[in-house]
């Protein structure tokens, strides 16, 4: 379970020292640990509960104020088969040769993995109940973005949301690497740009979100020459679905870029040097060192960051919230403003349920790449 | 190296214009952001300091308050933060700890009961003192019997699982919670919940520096004799400075622009600057000249912070190629 | 202290009573609360806050009592204010709010009763407020809860200069309104060289296009009075969503949606409001806040080039028992104007203050002394003419006496037209009561504004978006109770049968 740790151990010193100093000494580990167990558990417990009850209510008035009535699973029974399905799963529409082709190509991805876990080495039960369970799940949520996206279906809040945090995610982390590696070359100035591109991080997020509505804006934003000279000042980015998800998703990549390129930086920079040298020597080219050295020493660092950021990526909601509200139509509504605007107009319940659904996507997603990917790559570090 | 320059240059602008954007737009009158686009201050237009005046003295009161609670309360929260998580990363990554269901079993039912005294109008300071005392005497009785435990690396997750859910769901729990506590409308309400939200973050990074620590240089120094606490004091906590720094840089960051839990938290004394940023956008719609200056000043202090400590972070290549 | 005593009012009941209020002004509503605090809440920005706090100490000065003033987002001042109230928290004595939210506060008991308050302080003139503000607005189930403290309904503004020159008359149907909205649309109307534009909304989803939708809908959907209501048949509680009527006026607000800026879909008020006063529109649909806005020269290139109407109407309306349209006459149509039927829209309802129920007495009666102060003709008469400010007129005096307005900056004709359309606004017998039941935001911010911005996407058709209203607005119903949601409606539109 805990392979890594256990591993790499510093043992317990010889006992020099006097019984309360060697006592203290050994519950280390309770001292350490435990104040910031103790402080996330009764912090977040009472919320959690909480919030998982009240995803089963109704709120109502009456005198002397809010009241909550059980409706045991009815706010989630309206997302998956309820009144607002579409809103939130999306309009789906019966199988087209091109998205059954694609469905069938993906499946059977998942069904050679399957099988080439089952004929490996270590293979357990558990580990194989483990990935039936992930490629069923996978396979679903791969069912709705194809069926809704690649159709003229369209998508749900889920979906869009899981368009999010797949482009978003990828492309920050392709721009960090690339830019990582661009400023730990000994070039002068390399500095001033390490700390320019750690500007973005720092606005708040309500902030980046008005600054990209302005910038977004086609007829006073900065843009408006470009659009101009195109001749495109009759049409607008904001009429177009794909067109303001792009515009939420730029956004989103700007700012969020420099949580990746830090982590990386300061990764790739305390790597022992004489590695690079020794393939230098070798006549390895560049690609070949980055390749063979680098990137694998950098992928703890790379899937703890990562992960980070799908999780928080998961509740992207500032962007959209400022830059469309959600629209044109439901178009850019991610899951969690889909809980912030419902549970403006005080249907806590019904937000709470979205916030449940989304919490447990999140927890699926990160269970299954904690185990098939990030627990193997701190292994081979 | 040409194409080095030239991408890191495309990026730069990427990211400078942006802000350029900004600082232009706090310059300009309303007509001129309506009208525009207009780009370079006194050939396109007449700049006028008059968001920031408005900004600075007539709304003085309403921007300073703000402004020193966001300094307090992200300083203040980021530090106690990084010293609890990075205690416990450092535990996670080199002790073998296992927190027993029944130890977890005996802190629910001893918040619950301490929740359940104030909730019945007891003074808190009491039942958590009494939920305290509650808990170590379960943890010493029935808490033994329990054997099952959670690995160092379940400890780890379950901490990054806390922020999955989005804010939206938790925040009037999180609300009542301080009511409760008689806490609403301070920093100690605002500290505390940076603190316990931030804390996987500091969690998840730090694991991986206090990983390249060295584990000789520990070796060495347990058996000279040294505690626990002191090899985590003086040896590895110096080594780990360039993951500090830049696990600072962004718990600094997430508390300093938290909107959400600052908005229900604080009424007329703790507002912190991000809620001053959102309301600039009411009845009239966004006041996109005096929301400039805001971000601006808002990101001021950050900056500064970050080019004072940028040079620590790339202290990272000497102790990398110390360690060898 | 009443420096403009109205005494040339036209429809005001009480004269004799008004004349008594002059005289004994300064009495009643002030006592002595020094020591005493007010903590008063609304949203962060100048509209509100500004001539709050500015007025402050002036009434500290008369009678002892500090304001002070908590700002919050203008977007969550709402769930603010609740989480507040509902958990007892209780840090606000008093609020300047949306009066649509009576529809869930007072059901839950949190607001105070104000009726023998406002009856007993002659220095408030109360009858000097317009009869839809005091009578509807301020009313909940036959009690007052708040003091208005700014009149808000819609209106059409265009631009004088360019109508003129071309010939055209203001609009007074929808069909008119969009035929001038083509006429202009791609000119250039500034000088600049750039194109401009024939119409420009607030048609952003969760911004303010439910409520424009709503001023288009309401001149087919109600032409009997205020208390016909618009939004749910007052028998059943049935939605007034699926009919040829909405469907008019959603086929008038798709057309719309393309005689505007490109962006027009993501624009809200702010977005509207700053393409209008810098001359890019000849139409506007919007709140009074124009008028002012217009004149103030460091936002507006437009000074005296802007006139204002009442919503334009339709001369074919909604009967209720077939769903078709019909031609108006006498008896569909009372209140008709040359056969056009007007329905102006009081949408929002204008930012009124309340007090808290469960505020200490002392704090209570300091809070409703300064709320009336706030709202007496010598203070209100001039707030409502400073651009800055949100407050737009909404008493009887504010039309009569011209002279704060010309004092800020409007000429006289300005001032007339503007005032005049205001006037007959306000005076219209069949102006529409914004919505104000339990959970009006579900219906109107959720349901309403999530259908309308799915219908202009092309996700709905026009059928769909009327048949999703209904559903959703029924079912919110039902979850709620169909009775109780039905007694509220009719309460609010002091619907007594």
């Amino acid at each position: 379970m805990s392979g890594e740790a256990s591993a790499r151990q510093v043992p317990v010193a010889a006992s020099r020292r006097s019984p309360l100093v060697a006592r203290l000494d050994r519950s280390a580990g309770a001292v350490f640990i435990l104040p910031a167990v103790l402080v996330i558990l009764a912090f977040s417990i009472f919320p959690l509960l909480a919030s998982l009850y009240v995803s089963m209510t109704r709120l109502s008035f009456s005198e002397g104020g809010i009241h909550l009535t059980y409706v045991g699973f009815g706010n989630y029974a309206k997302l998956l088969v309820g009144i607002d399905r579409t809103h939130f799963l999306g309009v789906t529409v019966p199988l087209t040769p091109l998205t059954a082709v694609v469905l069938l190509v993906i499946y059977g991805g998942f069904a050679f993995l399957l099988v080439r876990y089952l004929r490996g080495p270590g293979r357990t039960v558990a580990g194989f109940v483990g990935r039936l369970v992930t490629a069923v799940i996978a396979g679903a949520l791969v069912w709705l973005v194809v069926d809704t996206v690649m159709t003229s279906g369209r998508p749900g809040t889920i979906v869009v949301t899981l368009i999010y945090v797949g482009v978003d995610v990828s492309a920050q982390y392709l721009l960090a690497l690339g830019l990582a590696l661009l400023v730990v070359q000994r070039l002068p100035g390399r500095r001033f740009f390490r700390v320019v591109f750690l500007l973005p991080m720092m606005i708040t997020p309500v902030g980046v979100a008005y600054l990209f509505r302005m910038l977004t804006d086609t007829s006073k934003g900065p843009l408006y020459p470009l659009w101009a000279h195109f001749g495109l000042t009759d049409v607008s980015w904001v009429t177009n679905p794909w067109g303001a998800r792009l515009a939420v998703m730029i956004g989103d990549v700007w700012q969020w870029t420099p949580f990746i390129f830090i982590v990386l930086l300061a990764s790739i920079e305390s790597l022992p040097i004489e590695l690079n040298e020794a393939a230098v020597v070798d006549g390895a080219n560049r690609w070949q060192m980055f390749w063979a050295i680098t990137f694998p020493q950098i992928l703890p660092a790379t899937s703890t960051v990562v992960l980070i950021r799908l999780i928080e990526a998961f509740k992207i909601v500032d962007l959209p919230n400022v830059l469309t509200n959600g629209g044109p139509g439901t178009a850019t509504e991610s899951l969690t403003l889909h809980a912030y605007t419902i549970w403006r107009a005080l249907d806590i319940g019904g937000s709470a349920a979205v916030a449940y659904m989304l919490l447990i996507v999140v927890t699926f997603v990160g269970i299954s790449y904690v185990n098939l990917f990030r627990r193997r790559v701190t292994a081979m570090a | 190296m040409v194409v080095s320059y030239a991408l890191l240059v495309a990026w730069a602008l990427v990211v400078l214009f942006p802000l350029y954007w900004l600082a232009t737009t706090s310059l300009k009158t309303p007509l001129d952001v309506n009208g525009g686009p207009f780009y370079i201050p006194f050939r396109d237009f007449q700049p006028t300091l008059e968001s920031w005046r408005y900004i600075f003295v007539d709304l003085a009161d309403d921007t300073f308050r703000p402004y020193l609670n966001t300094v307090v309360v992200g300083l203040t929260s980021t530090a106690i933060t990084l010293l609890l998580g990075s205690m416990a990363a450092y535990g996670l990554v080199r002790m073998k700890y296992r927190v027993h269901i029944g130890a977890i079993a005996s802190f629910v039912l001893a918040l619950a009961g301490a929740v359940a005294v104030v909730a019945a109008g007891g003074p808190w300071q009491l039942a958590l003192l009494g939920g305290f005392a509650f808990f170590l005497l379960l943890l010493q009785t029935v808490g033994r019997r329990f054997k099952r435990a959670l690995g160092n690396d379940d400890i780890a997750f379950w901490m990054i699982s806390q922020r999955m859910l989005p804010p939206v769901a938790v925040v009037i729990p999180i609300y009542i919670f301080f009511q409760q506590l008689a806490l609403l409308d301070t920093w100690a309400a605002l500290i505390i919940a940076y603190v316990a939200s931030h804390l996987p973050i500091v969690v998840w990074l730090m694991r991986d520096y206090f990983q390249s620590v060295p584990l000789e240089l520990e070796e060495s120094a347990a058996i000279d004799g040294a505690s626990r606490y002191r090899i985590f004091r003086s040896i590895v906590l110096p080594l780990a400075v360039p993951g500090l720094v830049a696990t600072f840089l962004f718990v600094l960051v997430f508390a300093w622009n938290e909107y959400l839990i600052a908005l229900f938290l604080t009424s007329a004394n703790a507002q912190t600057l991000p809620l001053t940023v959102a309301a600039q956008n009411a009845t009239r719609g966004p006041q996109w000249w005096y929301m400039s200056v805001l971000i601006l000043i808002m990101i001021g202090p950050v900056i500064a912070m970050a080019i004072a400590l940028e040079r620590f972070i790339a202290r990272g290549l000497l102790v990398g190629a110390v360690k060898g | 202290m009443s420096r403009y005593p109205a005494r040339t009012l036209v429809i005001a009941v009480g004269v004799g009573l008004l004349a008594a209020a002059c005289n004994a002004s300064n009495s009643t509503s002030t006592g002595n609360f020094s020591g005493t605090t007010i903590r008063i809440v609304t949203f962060t920005g100048p509209q509100i806050a500004e001539p709050l706090q500015r007025r402050g100490p002036d009434f500290e000065k008369a009678t002892g009592a500090k304001v002070q003033v908590i700002t919050v987002p203008f977007s969550d001042l709402y769930q603010k204010i609740l989480t507040d109230f509902s958990t007892k928290t209780n840090s606000y004595d008093a609020m300047v709010f949306d009066p649509q939210w009576m529809g869930d506060y007072v059901p839950s008991g949190y607001l105070e009763d104000l009726t023998n308050r406002v009856q007993n302080d002659t220095a408030l003139q109360w009858n000097d407020i317009a009869p839809f503000f005091r009578d509807f607005s301020a009313t909940f189930k036959g009690k007052v809860y708040t003091v208005p403290l700014d009149g808000d309904f819609q209106m059409v503004y265009y631009r004088t200069d360019l109508l003129q020159k071309d010939g055209l008359q203001p609009p007074a149907t929808w069909d008119d309104y969009i035929s001038i909205a083509k006429h202009f649309q791609g000119k250039d109307l500034n000088g600049d060289g750039k194109a401009d534009f024939g119409s420009c909304w607030a048609m952003k989803r969760s911004a303010q296009s439910y409520w424009m939708f709503i001023s288009v809908a309401a001149a087919f959907l109600q032409s009997q009075g205020t208390k016909q209501g618009s939004f749910f048949d007052t028998s059943n509680m049935q939605p007034l969503m699926n009919n040829a009527g909405t469907a008019a006026a959603l086929d008038i607000y798709k057309q719309l949606s393309k005689l505007g800026p490109p962006d027009q879909l993501n624009n809200d008020v702010g977005d509207s409001r700053g393409l209008f006063v810098t001359g890019r529109c000849a139409l506007s649909l919007d709140w009074g806040d124009i008028g002012p806005l217009a004149v103030d020269k460091s936002q507006s290139k437009v000074a005296d080039q802007v006139g204002a109407v009442i919503l334009p109407g339709s001369k074919k309306v909604l009967d209720r028992a077939s769903g078709q349209l019909v031609d108006c006459n006498s008896t569909i149509c009372p209140y008709a104007v040359n056969g056009v039927n007007h329905s102006p829209f009081a949408a929002f309802g204008g930012w009124s203050g309340a007090i808290n129920k469960a505020a200490p007495a002392k704090t209570k009666d300091a809070a409703f002394a300064f709320l009336s102060y706030m709202s007496q003709p010598a203070q209100s008469s001039v707030d409502v003419t400073i651009g800055k400010t949100g407050f737009n007129p909404y008493r009887t005096s504010h039309f009569t006496n011209l002279g704060p307005w010309t004092a800020s900056g409007m000429s006289e004709k300005a001032a007339k037209d503007y005032l005049g359309a205001i006037q007959a606004s306000l005076q219209s017998p069949n102006m529409v009561l914004d919505m104000r039941i339990p959970q009006t935001a579900f219906y109107q911010q959720t349901a309403l504004d999530t259908a309308l911005a799915q219908f202009l996407a092309g996700e709905l058709s026009a059928n769909q978006t009327m048949a999703q209203i209904t559903n959703q607005w029924n079912s919110k119903t039902d979850e709620l109770g169909r009775q109780s949601q039905l007694d509220a409606y009719k309460s609010s539109l002091s619907v007594t049968k």
